[in-house]
Order: C-alpha cells, then sequence, then structure tokens
C-alpha cells in the first residue's frame, strides 16, 4: 500500500496552491494588493539565491559569506540596463542616468556601454559573478584555505566590495544606489500586469533552478560534494580533485545568486549597496540555517518565511525584529540543526510510526 | 542769543571738553565709555580708533564682541568656560585695560566667575559698527583662539608695513604656540613683501627657521614673482627644503597612524585568537564585546562627576570585569555546545551580537559620547608639524600592556600552561586531570575581557554607538587569519603588519582601494602560507 500524502508532496502542492493559484488569481480579482505581489515575487528571487547556499554550503560544507554580493551582481547589471535604457527620459533629459548629472559626470563611463543591449546585460548579469567566483575561489580553493579561514576570506571581500560600491567615483551611484527604472524590454514597470508577469516569472525561475538543483545533488557531482562535506581530506585521497568540485559548486551559487539579483532589481525598483554588506550575506546564509540545510525545500521555505516575518515584525513590532532574528539564529543553531524542514520531516517520521498502515506492513513483511 | 548761548552750553560745551580730554587722557576716555551716554561713547570709540594706540585694542575688541563687563570696577572681558558640577557656567576673567591680563584671585589661581556676577557695559549697535573698519585687528586679540588664527591669517601677504606696530603689539600679548608661530609668520611674510631687497635673505631665513604653518606657500608665492634670480633661487631652495622636511615628517605620521591601527587591531585580535585557539569558536560577537566595554565607560562616565577625569581610569578594569562576565554568561549558555563546530558557532555568535547590538540600541539609543580625559587630550610636540596624540599614544601603551599581560598569562602561569595544554590536545589535556569545562568558561572570560578593554579605549577615539564593535571586526579578523588562527605572536605580527601597510597604501591610493588592495595582498599571501604566518599546532581545524 501506497502513502500519497508526504510531507514532500504536501510542500508542492501547497507551493503550487498559494502562489501559482490563489495569490495570481486574487490579484487579478482585485483582493490581492499589487504590492503583496512584489513582495513575494522578491522574496522568490531571495529563494533562489538561498539555493545556491544550500549548495555551497548545506552540500558540500563551505560557508560563502559573500552571496549577497553576487545578488548584486546581477541586479546591478539589469538596474544599469534600465536606467540605460530609460536615458533621456529623465528629469534632465540628458544622455546619461540623472545621478550622473549631479556628480558632474558627462559622458557615460566605458564600462557602462555594454549595458545599452539587454542581451548583452543579461549576460554579464550571469558571467561577471561566475567569472569573479572562478577567479576567486579558483585561488582561494587552491591554497588549501577551507572552513572558518574561507569564511572570514569571503567576509572581508563582502566588506571591501560593499566599500567600492558605496564610493560616488566607481560611477554605480554611490550610497544611493541605482533607482528610479521606467521600463525593462518595453514593458512598464510601474503597471499591475508587468508586476504580475514578473512575479510568475520569479516563480518559474524559482521551480526551474529548484528542478536543476535537485537533478544536480542527485547527480553523482552531488554526491562528491556531500563527500567533500563529510571528509573532504578522504575525497582527495581516493584522487577527486577537490579543488574543481569546489570552485565549480561556488560558481554555480554565484550564478544562482545572479539571478536571483537580476529579478529582485526590477520587482523593487531599487538596488543600494546595503543589499551587499556583512550583513546580508550572512542573513542569506541564516535563511538557509532556518530552513534547513542540506535540503533543497528547506532553503526555499527558510528564504520566504524569514522574509516574511520580516515584513510582519518590522510592520507590527518594528522593535524587536533583530531580538527575534537573533534569538532565532541561536536556536536554530543550538537546537534544530536541520532547520524548519528537518522539523517536518522528524515530525513526518514520528506520525508514520505511529500509524496503524505502518505497523500492519512491517507485519506483513515479517510474515 | 540767549537760547544760543543755552545751546552751547548744554551741547557744544561738553563736546569741547571731551575734545580736549582725547587729546591728554586715554583714562578719561575710557571712564566716559563705562558712564557716558550712547552719543558720548560713540565719539569717544571714534577719537579711540584715530587714536591708533594699540593699548586700547583689547578694550574694543571686547566691545566689538559684545563681552565688556565690570567686576570691582575693572573693565573686564571673558575668556574660556568651564561648566561646573551642578552646570553653572562660569569664565575666565582677562582684564581688559589699563593692561591686558588674566585676573587672579588671592590664592594666586586663574579667576573663573559667572556672568551673573559680572555687570555687563552696554553700547549701541551704531557705537559697535563704528569699531567694524578696524575689526581684524581686535580679532587679533580676541579671547578665542579660531578668531585669532583667523586674524593673523588674514594679513598674510600683504605690502604694506603700517600694521606692522599693531601685529608687533598683539602678539606680544599672544601665549598659545600655534598662533606665536603664525604672528611670527605673517611678521616675517610681510616683512619680506615690503622691506628693501638686501634684507630679504634675512626675512626668508627667518621664515624657514619659524616654519609656520604656511612657510613653504609664502615662500613659493615669493620666488614665483621675485625678479632677482639670487633671491629666487634662494627663497625655492628653502621653499624646497621644507617639502622634504615635511614628507619625512609626514611619513613618520603615517608609521605612527600604523602602529596605532595595528595596535587596535591586536587588542581585538588577542581575544579572538586566544578563544579560537582553544575552543575552536570564531566569536562574530566579538566586536559586541567591545561596545559593552565602551558603554561600561560611558555608564561610569554618567554615574561619576561629570568633572573628574577619574571615570576613565576606574571605567578601564571595570569595563575589563563586565565584558568579560558577559563573555563568561554567553559561553555558559550557548557556546559551549558548539565547541569544534566552527561554521555553526559563526552563525550563532552572529545571532548573538544582534541580540547585544539591539539591546544597547533599546537601552542607550543612537549616539552617545565619552569625554575624553584632560589628561589624553592635546598631543606631544615631537618636534615642530609632528605631533603625537596623546590618545594614540595611551591606546598603543595599553596594548603593549594588553599584549604583555596575556602573554605573562599564558607562559607563566598555571592557567596558561592549562590553556596551552587544551589547545594542543583537549582530550588527552582532559585525561590528565584538567577541567576542560572550568577551562573553556576561564578562556572565554578572558578573551571577551579584552575586547571590552579594547572598547573602554576606543572611546578615546570614537563614538559610543550600538554597531561599534562593527567597524573594526572585519578586520581583525583578517588579522588572526593572517598570522595563524589561535597564535598570539602571529596576530601581533600581521596586526602592526595589516596596520602599517593599510595607512602606508592609504597615503598613495583613497582608504577603500588601500582595503582592497590588502585583501588581494592577504589573500596572495595564503597561497603561500594558507595556515597564516605561524601555523597553530593544535588540533583543531583538521579534518
Amino acid at each position: 500500500m501506497k502513502k500519497y500524502l508526504t510531507a514532500d508532496s504536501l510542500f508542492y502542492i501547497l507551493l503550487i496552491i498559494i502562489f501559482l493559484i490563489v495569490l495570481p488569481l486574487g490579484n487579478i480579482l482585485g483582493f490581492v494588493s499589487n504590492n503583496t505581489i512584489s513582495l513575494w515575487g522578491r522574496y522568490f528571487c531571495f529563494a533562489i539565491a538561498a539555493l545556491g547556499i544550500d549548495l555551497i554550503w548545506g552540500y558540500t560544507g563551505v560557508l560563502s559569506m559573500c552571496q549577497a554580493f553576487f545578488f548584486c551582481l546581477g541586479g546591478y547589471s539589469i538596474a544599469m540596463h534600465m536606467l540605460l535604457s530609460a536615458t533621456g527620459k529623465g528629469v534632465y533629459s540628458a544622455a546619461i542616468p540623472d545621478f550622473m548629472v549631479w556628480n558632474q559626470v558627462e559622458t557615460l563611463p566605458f564600462f557602462w556601454e555594454p549595458f545599452h543591449s539587454f542581451g548583452l546585460s543579461l549576460l554579464l548579469a550571469l558571467a561577471l559573478p561566475a567569472l569573479f567566483a572562478f577567479l576567486f575561489g579558483f585561488f582561494v580553493f587552491r591554497s588549501r584555505i577551507k572552513g572558518v579561514y574561507f569564511a572570514i576570506i569571503t567576509q572581508a571581500l563582502a566588506l571591501a566590495v560593499w566599500f567600492i560600491f558605496l564610493r560616488n567615483e566607481t560611477m554605480l551611484g554611490g550610497t544611493n544606489g541605482l533607482t528610479d527604472f521606467k521600463s525593462l524590454l518595453g514593458f512598464e514597470l510601474s503597471s499591475p500586469r508587468t508586476k504580475l508577469g514578473l512575479y510568475l516569472l520569479a516563480f518559474f525561475t524559482l521551480c526551474g533552478t529548484y528542478l536543476f538543483c535537485r537533478w544536480l545533488v542527485n547527480s553523482k557531482f552531488g554526491k562528491v560534494l556531500v563527500g567533500i562535506l563529510d571528509s573532504e581530506s578522504r575525497l582527495s585521497f581516493t584522487a577527486y580533485n577537490v579543488v574543481n568540485y569546489k570552485v565549480a559548486v561556488f560558481v554555480i551559487a554565484a550564478i544562482l545568486a545572479a539571478i536571483g539579483g537580476v529579478l529582485y532589481a526590477p520587482q523593487t525598483g531599487i538596488i543600494t549597496p546595503g543589499r551587499m554588506d556583512v550583513k546580508a550575506s550572512v542573513e542569506m546564509v541564516m535563511w538557509v540555517a532556518l530552513g534547513g540545510r542540506g535540503r533543497l525545500k528547506g532553503a526555499i521555505i527558510g528564504a520566504l518565511l524569514v522574509n516574511y516575518l520580516y515584513s510582519v515584525c518590522t510592520s507590527l513590532f518594528p522593535e524587536s525584529w533583530l531580538y527575534i532574528l537573533g534569538i532565532l539564529f541561536i536556536l536554530t543553531v543550538l537546537f534544530f540543526e536541520k532547520g524548519f524542514w528537518g522539523l517536518i520531516e522528524m515530525l513526518e517520521a514520528k506520525l508514520t510510526e505511529w500509524s496503524p498502515v505502518k505497523g500492519s506492513e512491517s507485519l506483513k513483511a515479517n510474515v | 542769543m540767549k537760547y544760543i548761548f543755552y545751546f552751547l552750553l548744554v551741547f557744544a560745551l561738553p563736546l569741547r571738553l571731551l575734545a580736549e580730554s582725547s587729546v591728554s587722557d586715554t583714562q578719561t576716555q575710557v571712564n566716559t565709555l563705562i558712564s557716558g551716554s550712547d552719543s558720548l561713547k560713540a565719539v569717544v570709540i571714534n577719537s579711540l580708533i584715530s587714536s591708533e594706540k594699540t593699548e586700547v585694542y583689547p578694550l574694543l575688541s571686547a566691545i566689538n564682541d559684545k563681552k565688556l563687563f565690570m567686576y570691582n570696577n575693572i573693565l573686564i572681558t571673558l575668556g574660556e568656560k568651564q561648566t561646573s558640577d551642578d552646570g553653572t557656567e562660569k569664565f575666565k576673567l582677562l582684564e581688559v585695560y589699563p593692561e591686558f591680563k588674566e585676573l587672579s584671585s588671592n590664592d594666586g589661581k586663574s579667576l573663573y566667575l559667572p556672568i551673573s556676577e559680572l555687570k555687563e557695559v552696554e553700547f549701541s549697535r551704531s557705537s559697535r559698527l563704528l569699531l567694524a573698519p578696524i575689526t581684524p585687528y581686535l580679532n587679533l586679540l580676541s579671547p578665542e583662539v579660531e578668531k585669532r588664527k583667523l586674524a593673523y591669517s588674514q594679513f598674510q601677504g600683504l605690502k604694506d608695513k603700517s600694521i606692522l606696530p599693531k601685529l608687533y603689539s598683539a602678539l606680544a600679548h599672544e601665549k598659545h604656540q600655534e598662533i606665536l608661530r603664525l604672528g611670527r609668520e605673517t611678521i616675517f611674510s610681510i616683512q619680506l613683501n615690503s622691506s628693501p631687497e638686501a634684507s630679504h635673505k634675512m626675512w626668508t631665513d627667518s621664515l624657514t627657521l619659524n616654519w609656520g604653518p604656511n612657510t613653504q606657500s609664502i615662500l613659493e608665492q615669493y620666488a614665483a614673482i621675485q625678479s632677482n634670480p639670487e633671491l629666487k633661487n634662494f627663497a625655492s631652495e628653502k621653499a624646497e627644503e621644507l617639502q622634504s622636511k615635511h614628507e619625512r615628517l609626514r611619513m613618520f605620521q603615517n608609521l605612527f597612524s600604523g602602529l596605532s591601527l595595528g595596535s587596535i587591531l591586536i587588542m581585538i585580535a588577542l581575544g579572538l585568537s586566544i578563544v579560537y585557539g582553544l575552543a575552536g569558536v570564531i566569536n562574530m560577537a566579538h566586536g559586541e564585546f567591545l561596545m559593552i566595554g565602551a558603554y561600561t565607560t560611558y555608564c561610569v562616565q554618567n554615574i561619576m562627576s561629570p568633572t573628574s577625569d577619574l571615570f576613565f581610569w576606574i571605567s578601564l578594569p571595570l569595563a575589563f570585569l563586565v565584558s568579560g562576565f558577559w563573555g563568561f554568561v554567553i559561553e555558559r549558555l550557548i557556546i559551549r555546545h558548539l565547541y569544534s563546530r566552527p561554521l555553526e558557532s559563526m552563525l550563532a555568535t552572529w545571532g548573538v551580537g544582534l541580540v547585544l547590538v539591539q539591546i544597547a540600541r533599546s537601552l542607550f539609543g543612537d549616539l552617545t559620547a565619552v569625554r575624553t580625559p584632560s589628561v589624553l587630550s592635546g598631543g606631544w610636540e615631537v618636534v615642530q608639524h609632528l605631533v603625537l596624540p596623546y590618545n594614540r599614544l595611551f591606546i598603543i601603551f595599553l596594548s603593549a600592556f594588553m599584549i604583555t599581560a596575556t602573554y605573562l598569562v599564558l607562559y607563566k602561569s598555571r592557567l596558561g600552561l592549562q590553556i596551552r595544554a587544551v589547545t594542543q590536545n583537549r582530550r588527552m589535556s582532559s585525561c590528565l586531570g584538567i577541567e576542560t569545562n572550568k577551562l573553556d568558561a576561564m578562556t572565554f572570560f578572558l578573551g571577551s575581557g579584552l575586547a571590552g578593554l579594547a572598547g573602554a579605549a576606543m572611546t578615546l577615539i570614537g563614538n559610543v554607538v550600538p554597531d561599534m564593535g562593527q567597524t573594526y571586526i572585519v578586520d581583525s579578523f583578517l588579522v588572526v587569519v593572517t598570522g595563524g588562527v589561535g597564535n598570539i605572536a602571529g596576530s601581533i605580527v600581521s596586526g602592526f603588519g595589516i596596520g602599517f601597510l593599510f595607512k602606508m597604501l592609504e597615503s598613495f591610493f583613497q582608504a577603500v582601494y588601500g582595503k582592497v588592495l590588502i585583501l588581494t595582498l592577504i589573500i596572495l599571501f595564503l597561497q603561500y602560507r594558507p595556515k597564516g604566518l605561524f601555523p597553530d599546532k593544535g588540533r583543531i581545524g583538521e579534518d
């Protein structure tokens, strides 16, 4: 006798019912606000980035604390394209984005040029983080920097690039970041239809990346990743080139984060260096930890749940959010190593143990 | 006819008398300023201005600043302010006429009084406006340092010898070292620009010897317009000489800043390093223990009397104890469950940090500051143009003290022996009868206490804010990583290395790019020595 309603299937059913049917339909019928749609659309972007973190940290055991930087590289690339496609329509009708006019810049900096074309921008949005992660990862992993060392180095990297993006002379908008986007590929960003479209795009991308990650972790590649988590040195003794695997997973995680960033910028309408400071990266890791590391569903649930909690808490009791987050961090790490999804799996296991169906099955097996 | 006579008697006669007295007696004029009518005061002010007597300038300066008072029949003006315990403001009293000097009380100390005990000598706005043309000269005698500085710099580069007597007489009253140098520079520069060429070399030499803040540019400008080639070369040679001297001093100043930054990083890294070495926990809340130390200082300051500097010295050991206590509590409650799970402990301690920052924010608000004790304000002027601030010097000494103390504890005490044993092999030490549990708590107390002490010192150079721990923490992590985690000597070497390197790079690039460059250098360095300068010999960190 086969059991149909497992936690796994419940997860898929709920995900599809809530996010593919209830919310979009409600939005079209008018009882779910555009704001809510955009909000969840953004959470999907975070969830995509969280999948990457789960791959590198949950499965491989490498704690990267600069994922928010890759997220922002994607976001900034697409934001630059959106700003350039809106030039001439700004307050100053100049051929360059408005913030450059304020900074007394007259010609477009050379590195903005490629972002005139959408295709190139999209390519760069994914290729830049990938290239960066490859170079950085190659040098760092090659010298066998691991564990705490790697976490600290990536944290320092996050701090350094954050400083660079904060500067005005790097022509990336400084502290204010990039904002005031008008349209993307001709779609008005302010219209509800576009918002819903972006939401659905983010949702399907999340589903796609999830399926990709699931395939990846079940492949031989994924098994090697878990091998690295369990014992890196034993794996390397059996002639696996651990460095290559680590670099590969670091690049994949960076690309996933960048995909999230690309979808995030048009939905939020602004991207600032605040999205990529040290805190932002650590919080991303915490989503995965809270949701359940080493489980892809856990990463998704963590990202959605923590961010939803954040928007609820900051509107209800703004003072207490950091207390809640901090205490959740501590409790999860101390008591629920497998996070929220681990808790659900545990409950499910207990339930099946008690259920009579299971008992009779085992009886039959004995017979 | 009769009316005309009366008119003369009432109006003209006093004016006539006044005109006579202005020639004869300044004291009478000054008396008129105190008690005369507004119109008389105006006349007297006019005649004082035209007489160009420098001895009355302090008096006029006080009128100009609206700060002329009477005290015991002496004309005085207000000097520096002093706020006493109960919040009343008192001012130093300066006599303005006939002499310009500080008033002292019977025991010979400077006299401080609140405004309420003084009687203001009032002047109408129109009579004060009469002083406008000579305000620059009057400001030379203002009790405010900044005003005087500005006044002297305004006269630089003039070619008019007639103001020299005023400058000389004003400078005779000057006691502030920096302004004395500036004033001499002003006088020499006017002399250089207006004297006959024969004396130019002498004035150039005087300028060079005096070496004020603008000397180099004065000489360069002079050389640019001077047609006599000999004088021109002489001046530009001197200017170059000053330039190279200045650069040497700046390098020294950079070295000092590097030393200071390095010692801050080491102060923070010491605690981190000990704790990691022993327990394999990278404490992301370490910066928050620093914050606790700073707030301890702030609280002690508020509890104790606000004028006494004692609070700072008391708060140093107190900050150590309070931060150490918090560290102890958090170790017992949370961190001891996470030993040898370094990555998870990073996240949990990050959570602890978030909570601690939020607690501080709810308790103290966003921005508070601690007063710098008067002993530590100001700086030590080693040579001209090289000032080493006392607070930075203190931080360097404190970190030297902390390093020594940590070394003594680790290498000369029984506790240190045990800590080192557990760092090398926890299970073996446990078998040999070391209570590792107790030791962990003790070490955490020590490590957090060191951070607290650093925090108390950090109040000298910045504000006390809830997230102050974040400023240096990532850099300190880098110090620990570069030095070899868990290794004190490594932390010290890499702390100074990074501090110096950063300040050196900062003088070539902007600070931000310096930071990026340092990170690149560290990553390259770790290519050759992946476990830092001095790799730790413990079992932690092995797969």
